[in-house]
């Protein structure tokens, strides 16, 4: 996705434009910014996915699975990062949180898969609103500190005040996941025309969710109140002095962004059917910083691949013989370089190189 | 003369738990203060300077990591503690100026979080190299023999000797960097430089050099840090993670930039730790200090003794 302000009306424009001259890049360019061409694009995305992965990267579906997961954490946590250009380290508190409490509710209310998911996210929305409503007192480095400050604070109040409920260092294991809506079983195999694909429910629900994640993420960001998230990005005093309520506008960002970690946090329970208690720890938040600065901030399907790289380098390579060990320091490396010399990450990198090959248009 | 006994052991133990907080610190609010550069790897740096530390006091057994897999079967030149507390400072001090040269500097006219995000993959990057090298697990950091044991103090009863030490080294090196910065014509330059670069410039003083020694004294402090806080907890390599946010609380707390503040800000966070430990509410005691924290925050977000001009 491009990323200039104001993306509507160049859209427009490059609709107009391509009308006119028809040339390939155009048409392709016109076409890949209409929402209907996302959606489609993510649909034969997802479904592929796991086939290509299998058959010739050495992945397993499970893998496949929570890279979606991840993407859909990484997706949300662009909104915030990438397009509003707030830095959080505190994002672990949405999806651990989120996982802890969609968790909890299938062990003490409902086992229904989708019931269990509104309630993770839910959880992980109210409490954005409240992390979000005190952090973003400050910018910059001080936001930055006071979400990693809160997402420590709930770590620690998972690992042994709160105990009782999370079930501290052991992690919470009475996950309880029923069928979906009641006939479909979510951990089981897959009916006939779909089984050529994919092998388990799971992984659908859970494309299906990254379907809908990246549906509605692409909706807010070409929407005006995604041009405002950027402008805010772009120059915050300006956009304060058009007479935009900035404060507002950053704590909706907030928000949204934990609600894709809230998403991706209850999906990573009913996943795993557990919650670690790392899954709260400051590490994690640096886990979908590292995942959406490697993919790309600022697009949207940058994260997606970023958290892709990231889980196969962690799952796959690190069972390598020789750089198996070094695993995380490669990880290490490949971030600083994307920090210093991709800033847009590796999506960025390869817009890049395809506007230089076909000529596109440039900034 | 027993609450009285209790109130002190409290204030020392909080003392000795809050100087390492204050150690790191200094070093990472000076640097945030004069260069406007958040180091995200100063954990990274207490980390090398506790591993640099064991490195030279002994002989450290290998039993897992590449090293031993390679046949080497433990490290170290034993040259004993003293020596630990000179060299290391020394070298994590170069360490420090190569980071501003070849890192930091780089990153000056960039965003904050891109200063974060490059130093928080340097932190990994240090993290890993460690832990793949030298394996993951802890290793014991001896104490110094002329300061193990406990010692006899007025009031308070036996005392572990080596906590007083840290409280003393803390005093010496803090109040050193303190009067460095506030007494000497070095400080001077520093501190215009950081209130208007552009005039001292002006009055022909390059700043370049200035910069990069404060940076070198804010990793050596880090490394100092690692040597001192080594024999209270095992080393291993999640250790530099572990201090860092405590030590940016500390900072932010005290009021970026604000020697003072690191102190004070240290000693508050130490001394409510230690004092939700021994009164019982040990489960309590990570959440207290975070929650001190935040709160804080909230109420004087420039921090205790901060100034109302640094909020950005």
């Amino acid at each position: 996705m491009s990323d200039e302000p104001g993306d509507a009306t160049a859209t427009a424009a490059a609709d107009a434009e391509a009308e006119v001259t028809g040339g390939l890049a155009d048409r392709w360019a016109s076409f890949r910014d209409r929402e209907i061409s996302t959606v489609l694009l993510t649909v034969v995305g997802v479904a592929v996915f796991p086939f290509l992965f299998n058959n010739y990267l050495n992945g397993y579906t499970q893998l496949a699975t929570l890279i979606l997961i991840y993407g859909i954490f990484a997706v949300g946590f662009d909104i915030l990062l990438g397009y509003t250009g707030l830095l959080s380290f505190g994002h672990a508190v949405f999806f651990g949180g989120a996982a802890y409490a969609a968790g909890i509710f299938s062990a003490s209310v409902s086992s229904s898969p989708l019931l269990v998911l509104l309630a993770g996210t839910a959880f992980a929305v109210l409490l954005a609103w409240i992390v979000g409503f005190l952090s973003l007192r400050r910018g910059g480095i001080y936001f930055a500190i006071l979400t990693l400050t809160f997402g420590q604070m709930s770590f620690y109040l998972a690992a042994s005040p709160l105990a009782f409920l999370t079930n501290g260092e052991n992690g919470f294991t009475s996950v309880d996941i029923g069928s979906l809506l009641g006939v479909i079983d979510i951990h089981g195999g897959v009916p006939f025309p779909l089984s050529m694909l994919v092998d388990n429910m799971l992984y659908v629900f859970v494309a299906v969710m990254t379907v809908l994640s990246v549906a509605m993420a692409n909706r807010i960001l070409h929407s005006p109140y995604g041009t405002v998230f950027r402008a805010i990005r772009e120059n915050e005093r300006r956009a304060e002095f058009v007479g935009l309520d900035v404060w507002r506008y950053k704590l909706m960002a907030f928000i949204i962004s934990a609600a894709f970690a809230g998403i991706a946090g209850s999906l990573f329970a009913i996943e795993g059917n557990y919650v670690p208690l790392e899954s709260l720890y400051w590490t994690e938040s640096g886990r979908v910083v590292i995942m959406t600065v490697l993919g790309g901030v600022g697009s949207l399907f940058g994260p997606l691949f970023g958290a892709g790289l990231y889980l196969y380098i962690e799952n796959i390579v690190s069972g390598f013989e020789t750089l198996g060990p070094f695993w995380h320091l490669i990880l290490g490396i490949v971030f600083v370089v994307a920090v210093v010399l991709f800033p847009n990450g590796i999506w960025g990198g390869i817009d890049y190189l395809r506007d230089m090959v076909v000529g596109g248009e440039d900034e | 003369m027993t609450l009285l006994a209790d109130i002190l052991t409290i204030l020392l133990n909080g003392l000795q738990q809050g100087a390492i907080y204050v150690l790191l610190a200094v070093g990472l609010s000076i640097i945030l203060g004069t260069l406007k550069f958040v180091n995200f790897a100063h954990g990274a740096l207490y980390l090398v300077g506790a591993y640099l530390g064991l490195f030279i006091t002994g002989q450290v057994p290998l039993n897992n990591g590449q090293l031993a897999e390679w046949g080497i079967q433990s490290y170290g030149i034993g040259l004993g503690f003293v020596a630990a507390l000179i060299i290391v400072p020394i070298v994590v001090f170069v360490v420090g100026l190569l980071m501003e040269r070849f890192v930091a500097q780089a990153f000056y006219d960039r965003p904050d979080t891109d200063q974060i995000l490059v130093t928080f993959g340097l932190a990994i990057i240090v993290q890993e190299l460690l832990r793949a090298l030298l394996g993951g697990n802890s290793q014991p950091f001896p104490q110094p023999s002329w300061a193990s044991g406990p010692i006899a103090l007025p009031v308070v009863g036996n005392f572990p000797r080596w906590r007083l030490g840290v409280i003393a080294i803390t005093a010496v090196l803090v109040l050193g960097v303190y009067g460095l910065v506030e007494y000497t014509d070095f400080g001077l330059i520093v501190q215009a430089g950081t209130l208007d670069g552009e005039m001292v410039r002006l009055l022909g003083i390059k700043l370049s050099r200035p910069y990069l020694v404060v940076f070198g004294i804010g990793a050596a402090l880090a490394g100092v840090a690692g040597v001192v806080g080594g024999p209270l907890a095992n080393v291993n390599p999640n250790i530099g993670t572990e201090q860092l946010v405590p030590a940016f609380l500390t900072v932010v707390i005290g009021g970026v930039g604000k020697i003072e503040g690191a102190v004070v800000a240290g000693l508050m966070l130490g001394t409510l730790q230690v004092l939700l430990i021994q009164t019982g509410y040990a489960a309590w005691s990570q959440v207290g200090i975070y929650a001190l924290a935040a709160l804080v925050l909230l109420v004087r977000p420039q921090g205790l003794l901060g100034s109302e001009v640094d909020v950005s």
